[in-house]
């Protein structure tokens, strides 16, 4: 009985050190990434706005003649391009944390962070919030990759809206996954 | 009489100029937008898709409050979903993914089309299915290609052939026409007279591109320095149409 227990406990011990989750060995410039934080009430700010400046655009949607530019965590960019030769911009939608966006007659479905918002955009320039669903997407609190090291959530920073990527040797990456 | 006749022919002109401006400056309340091949979000009949890092969720969105009705599980690494009749393709970095999404509200796994850990938008042509595949930070293993898949039998996919590509995101195919984003490559057009054998035509290496939207003959591409607008009317090249430039 004693040698079966110490035969375990050795196998044990033996599993511990093959533990699957322990990080490989990075070199000290390899790539990580932090997280980006916001205040929790900051997150849920959504309104129209007048045209702001095209900085980092991300996808584009298409609805009759009007253009939609998201602009990487933002919001979205309204444009009128019934003229594909002059687009005009008519308004900016401010949607912290948005990616994507797909539009159903006059309402806007969109992501903000992880709730699902419904905008109803029949006059583009006088868009108005008129349904949330609350907590239906993942939490951001992981990269969006795996096999990375990244720098550890710390909720008293705020909620994650995103993140960034980071050389390893600029900041303590000391999670992994 | 006639005066009358006149001024009331004036008044109807003026009140249809006035409804044709107001239905200009207005998002039509029916129809559906058309995103592009890099897109989360996709929708059905009354339904919207949308795919997150390991799962599928669909929403009723018939009524004004939309409900999520289901989330189904698919493994890490989700990264688009594409309509194309009544199925949904959806790119993750270890393949395709194609549903029957004949019953919207209840999409089913017919198959999954496997490749090398790669990132991959899909976009769909008859019996062809157009996969890029790109290396990447999230896709170590990543190769650079064009992956043209038989989906005739979707149950079933079978790859056809495999074009290596510089650094491929999003693409969009419109009959005769296939666009490829090439990253900070540039943007390359082809010629699929023949749906397996793209004839790369021009290779635009001065735009940077990310994703693309076909619309009536224009294609509208996305990248880190602004989004261009070309016609494409013209089979032999892209004619530049506008520039909306980074601020």
């Amino acid at each position: 009985m004693t040698k079966l227990l110490s035969y375990l406990s050795l196998v044990l011990l033996l599993s511990s050190c093959f533990h699957l989750d322990s990080p490989p060995e990075f070199p000290k410039t390899s790539e990580g990434y932090r997280p980006i934080y916001a205040n929790a009430d900051e997150i849920e700010k959504v309104l129209i706005t007048t045209p702001q400046p095209l900085k980092s655009p991300g996808k584009i949607y298409i609805k009759d003649q009007f253009l939609f530019v998201n602009e990487l965590g933002k919001g979205v960019h309204i444009f009128d391009n019934k003229d594909p030769k002059s687009p005009k911009k008519i308004a900016f939608l401010q949607i912290p944390s948005n990616v994507d966006i797909a539009i159903r007659g006059d309402i806007l479905y969109a992501d903000n962070l992880k709730d699902l918002i419904s905008i109803n955009i029949s006059k583009p320039s006088e868009a108005k919030l008129v349904h949330r669903l609350k907590d239906v997407f993942e939490s951001q609190n992981y990269p969006p990759t795996t096999n990375v090291r990244f720098e550890c959530v710390d909720s008293n920073k705020g909620v994650v809206i995103g993140w960034e990527k980071v050389l390893q040797v600029d900041y303590t990456l000391n999670c992994y996954r | 009489m006639k005066k009358t006749q006149l001024l009331y022919c004036i008044w109807g002109l003026i009140c249809l100029q006035s409804c044709q401006q107001t239905a200009n400056d207005s998002v039509s309340p029916f129809g559906n937008g058309t995103g592009g091949s890099m897109a989360r979000f996709t929708l059905g009949d009354g339904y919207l898709y949308t795919v997150g890092n390991s799962n599928m969720s669909i929403f009723d969105i018939k009524n004004t409050s939309p409900q999520k009705i289901k989330t189904i599980n698919l493994g890490f690494g989700l990264e688009t979903i594409y309509p194309y009749k009544d199925m949904l393709f959806i790119g993750s970095n270890t393949g395709m993914k194609i549903f029957n999404s004949q019953d919207p509200a209840n999409p089913v796994l017919l198959s999954t089309y496997t490749h090398i850990l790669s990132c991959d938008p899909v976009v769909v042509q008859d019996n062809y299915a157009y996969v890029t595949l790109r290396s990447g930070t999230g896709c170590q293993r990543g190769v650079n290609s064009l992956d043209i898949v038989n989906i005739s039998n979707p149950s079933s996919p079978i790859l056809v052939k495999s074009i290596p590509m510089k650094n491929p995101h999003g693409l969009a195919v419109d009959g005769k026409n296939l666009f490829i984003c090439e990253g900070s490559f540039g943007l390359k057009s082809f010629d699929l007279s023949d749906p397996v054998n793209p004839v790369e035509k021009e290779f635009l290496t001065d735009v940077v591109s990310y994703d693309v939207i076909l619309n009536q003959q224009k294609l509208i591409v996305t990248g880190q320095n602004g989004i261009y607008q070309y016609d494409y009317s013209d089979p032999k090249t892209l004619k530049l149409l506008s520039k909306i430039p980074i601020e």
